[in-house]
């Protein structure tokens, strides 16, 4: 089977992979030249454990190619997958530009029935505005060509991602027609046969699915921020809560850490986008407008409480561990970061910044406006405050005495609960954590 | 082992029960004459499957007593529960007259130590209050004896109350001194040796946990509530949808059902408590009370498709209406949603006539004679021009249609639950109206 995937990003690139891996033959298409080309010499441009070595290895089986030109591909494939960019626009509903250009490419140039799957997340309704498209294109082209559209949601996670695409909890697949149901089926029969659910569904509902899923997610972590910072208020623990409710199998016990809020290029994107939906059918997702406003709020979380240790923050030297939005990925789109360090320089901190992956982001982001030291160690150098923002493996264990020598002011934000509070309390460490007062000692 | 319980409501009857089945002597206690009374002949006040013969299985093996005295109920006793009604004020917070009244009286009779255990769903912070009130009758009294405090929520569903209790998730005890632990591991002896796990935490995170697991439990409600509506209007299935989120290891499958609100003793009374207690420590639980507000419209969703439907206007209309309690297997009917629907339609005119499988006796207590009670689930709709189905019975989900649509004036069905599959109600000619497909 042949099969093409425009737009290779995060989600094309994998997705691209993956199926070679499994042995069908993939094209990935991007309009980016450099991209592409870095690519045909096995360099890959995003940080995803073990993908390397897995577009390596399907470049040189001959199943995996990557080309700038849909068109030169579009006569031997027949599955198309639309895998390009829907940023938010300003008003946070999706960006369908990228989408509908493929539509139309699609449109004026194939020539026998092909399917056009879209993997990007987009707005319920989004693959009939891409059908039209299509039948506008066929028609001024004066012909008569069958072809399907279907909708194909994408669940990986950056960081696991490969991990998440091969072997999903499920693969969502909205379609409209036996036909495009029968290749589709095809496609994912390997899968399939490691015991994976496809869960065929009509178009709408997959491209409600996408959203309701991450929707729910980011319910979950805002449920539980404010959780926390009541039980702060009120002398509980946020983690003895955690496992009190995760142990009830209605709830489950996945995805209800506290912390600094969620970022990435998802969640936030994706709350928003609903919303926005919502709104412009005259129904307010009541529920939905919360979790964004408690997220909000819970960026700025470790700045209020360095605030309500200092008082005055001018001058002072932070340290901050952690950039990315979460671990195992250099993507700083909406990360807590960003919001904790703009706040912290409005406040006229000094801030030294350590990510063992995401520094290059950084820079290209903010540029020099903080020092970027060589190691966690260097971060923390006669600084007053240490604040942790991203949970990555690497900070689990440091050494705390070298760290306690090297700080000013013994002081640890920890913005995702990675560290004991007795441990550090008996090391001489103040130390303030999401939803436990009592472990600030 | 010897315990009283104190409170023989939904709750403490069921605990105390299920403790004596485990071998431990239980003594129940109520202010309530008549209840007591009853249940000494073993006649059960409350509708809750295999509760009767448990009861009457562990009273004649002296395991299971009732009592109207607290006083000789502790004689012995090693531990005492708290399981008095916290029923909801005005303003949203518990009403603790009740748990506090229990407080004094335990102060003014102990003579030696004891555990005092709340159970009852009682505010962060409660178990401190109780134990306030329990040292100064004991100071008033001039005596110096210990007692401990523990907290013990509760998470039984009514309906399946005897095995969530006898075969739970988790158990939840917070305690604050290791003579209370080693009580309550006694207590849970036969719950632990088969695996089910207790998690012992401190007080306050334990008072904490049980408002945060069904504040969690009607999130999920009202966040599918939400979504309900909206694939409503852009032609989505919500069932679809929640087969797509439920397979998502993270998200789990239970508690997605789109519906026509929560309602019941538990959820919307915890719910508000919680936002009380926010407010009072200065932190406004945002997501919180829009759960709350969306469940308030969605209780109104199956007038407003009556209404899209038939017009403002009801009068002669009449409808008939499936399942009153606030959901199966119970015959709860506070918070009902069934109550404000009927409400409504009698607002706009309607006549109408209702059907529950068990909820009858307890509705009346609410609707007097406003509407027409039918012991038949298929009488109930002669003459109706809709009927409208509000709590998902078992025996409602595969009726005889061949009945149904004899009886009805028109074939009209607002299915407030989704039991019926959209498309076969096609087929069989209804016009039928579900939520959020
Ligand atoms: N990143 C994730 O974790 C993730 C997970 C699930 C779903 N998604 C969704 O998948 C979609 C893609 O996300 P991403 O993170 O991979 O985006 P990305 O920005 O990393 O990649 C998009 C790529 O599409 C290319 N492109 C744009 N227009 C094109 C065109 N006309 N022809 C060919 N290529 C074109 C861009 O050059 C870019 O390389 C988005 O809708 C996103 O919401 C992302
Ligand atoms: N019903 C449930 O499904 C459920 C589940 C979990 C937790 N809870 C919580 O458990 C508690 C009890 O709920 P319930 O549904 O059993 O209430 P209920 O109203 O059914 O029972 C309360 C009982 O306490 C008795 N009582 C009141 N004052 C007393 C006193 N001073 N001495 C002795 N008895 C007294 C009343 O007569 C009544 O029989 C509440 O806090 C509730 O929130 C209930």
């Amino acid at each position: 089977m042949n099969i093409a995937i425009v737009g290779t990003g995060y989600v094309g690139l994998v997705s691209g992979t993956c199926f070679a891996e499994m042995g069908i033959n993939v094209t990935c298409i991007d309009i980016n030249k450099d991209k592409i080309n870095s690519l045909k010499k096995g360099i890959v441009p995003i940080y995803e454990p073990s993908l390397e070595e897995m577009v390596i290895r399907n470049l040189n089986a001959g199943r995996l190619s990557f080309s700038t030109e849909l068109v030169s591909v579009l006569d031997s494939v027949d599955i198309v997958f639309s895998a390009v960019g829907t940023p938010p626009d300003d008003d946070g509903s999706a960006d369908l530009k990228y989408v509908l250009e493929v539509a139309k490419t699609f449109g004026k140039h194939i020539n026998k029935y092909t399917i056009l799957v879209t993997k990007s997340t987009v707005p319920v309704g989004t693959a009939n505005l891409v059908k039209e498209v299509i039948n506008k294109e066929i028609k001024l082209r004066g012909k008569n060509i069958s072809f399907d559209v279907a909708s194909n949601p994408e669940f990986l996670k950056e960081g696991a991602a490969i991990n998440d695409f091969m072997s999903p909890d499920r693969v969502i697949v909205g379609v409209e027609t036996n036909k495009s149901k029968e290749l589709l089926t095809k496609l994912y029969r390997p899968f399939l046969l490691n015991n994976f659910r496809v869960i065929f569904t009509d178009i709408l509902s997959a491209e409600m699915i996408k959203y309701a899923a991450n929707s729910m997610l980011a319910t979950r972590i805002s449920f539980m921020n404010d959780i926390a910072n009541l039980c702060e208020l009120l002398g509980a623990d946020v983690n003895m809560v955690r496992k009190g409710i995760g142990a009830d199998t209605r709830i489950g016990n996945k995805f209800l850490y506290p912390g600094c809020g969620y970022g990435g290029s998802c969640f936030p994107k994706d709350v928003k986008a609903l919303i926005r939906t919502a709104d412009n059918n005259n129904y307010s997702m009541e529920v939905l407008k919360a979790v964004e406003k408690v997220n909000s709020f819970q960026k700025s979380i470790l700045y209020k409480k360095l605030k309500s240790h200092y008082k005055i923050l001018k001058g002072k030297d932070i340290a901050i561990w952690g950039l990315a939005f979460k671990p195992g990925t250099d993507d700083m789109r909406e990360a807590t970061s960003l919001v904790t360090i703009q706040l912290l320089l409005d406040a006229g901190c000094n801030v030294k910044v350590y990510d063992p992956v995401a520094m290059e982001e950084c820079k290209r982001r903010i540029g020099n406006v903080v020092t970027y030291a060589t190691d966690i160690y260097d971060a923390v150098l006669d600084a007053d405050a240490l604040i942790v923002i991203t949970e990555w493996k690497q900070f689990r264990l440091p050494n705390w005495k070298v760290i306690f020598k090297s700080m000013r002011e013994a002081f640890v934000i920890d913005g995702r609960n990675i560290y004991s509070p007795g441990e550090l309390s008996k090391l001489g460490f103040k130390y303030s954590c999401i939803g436990n007062r009592n472990c600030e000692i | 082992m010897k315990i009283a319980i104190v409170g023989t409501g939904y709750v403490g009857l069921v605990t105390g029960t299920c403790f004596s089945e485990t071998g431990i002597t239980v003594t129940c206690v109520d202010i309530d004459k008549n209840k007591i009374d009853a249940l000494k002949k073993g006649i059960v006040p409350i509708y809750e499957p295999g509760l009767a013969e448990m009861i009457s299985r562990n009273i004649s093996n002296d395991r299971l007593f009732f009592s109207t005295s607290l006083k000789e109920s502790l004689l012995g006793a090693d531990i005492v529960f708290i399981a008095v009604g916290t029923p909801p004020m005005e303003d949203g917070s518990a009403d603790l007259k009740y748990v506090l009244d229990v407080a004094d009286e335990i102060g003014e009779c102990i003579d030696k130590y004891i555990l005092i255990v709340t159970k009852s769903t009682v505010p962060v912070g409660t178990s401190e209050k109780i134990r306030g009130r329990i040292s100064k009758k004991l100071v008033e009294r001039n005596l110096d004896i210990s007692f401990d405090m523990a907290s013990n929520p509760e998470f039984l569903k009514e309906g399946a109350a005897i095995n969530d209790f006898m075969h739970p998730d988790r158990i939840v005890v917070g305690v604050d001194s290791p003579k209370a632990k080693k009580l309550m591991e006694r207590l849970y002896h036969a719950f632990l040796i088969q695996n089910h796990p207790i998690i012992f935490t401190d007080i306050v995170s334990s008072e904490m946990t049980k408002y945060a697991a069904n504040a969690m439990l009607a999130t999920r409600i009202s966040f599918m509530n939400d979504i309900a509506n909206l694939c409503e209007i852009l032609g989505a299935d919500v069932d679809e949808v929640k087969k797509g989120i439920g397979s998502d290891s993270r998200i789990g499958k239970a508690f997605l059902n789109a519906g026509c609100g929560y309602g019941g003793s538990c959820f919307p009374k915890d719910v508000k408590a919680l936002i009380k207690i926010g407010k009072e420590n200065g932190c406004d639980l945002e997501l919180l009370r829009s759960v709350e507000s969306v469940n308030q419209n969605q209780k109104q969703v199956l007038f407003k498709k009556v209404v899209t439907k038939f017009g403002k206007d009801l009068s002669n209309l009449r409808f008939a209406i499936w399942g009153l309690s606030f959901k199966p297997c119970t015959d709860d009917m506070r918070e009902a949603p069934s109550l404000i629907l009927i409400n409504d339609l009698l607002n706009a005119g309607a006549e109408i006539n209702v059907y529950d499988p068990i909820a009858m006796e307890e509705a009346k207590k609410y609707l007097n004679d406003k509407v027409n009670y039918y012991e038949d689930m298929y009488k109930v709709l002669s003459n109706c021009d809709a009927l409208i189905l509000v709590t998902e019975w078992q025996e409602f989900k595969v009726p005889k249609f061949t009945y149904v649509e004899k009886a009805l004036k028109s074939k009209i069905i607002f299915d407030g639950r989704n039991i019926y599959d959209k498309k076969q109600m096609q087929d069989f000619g209804y016009e039928y109206y579900s939520i959020g497909r």
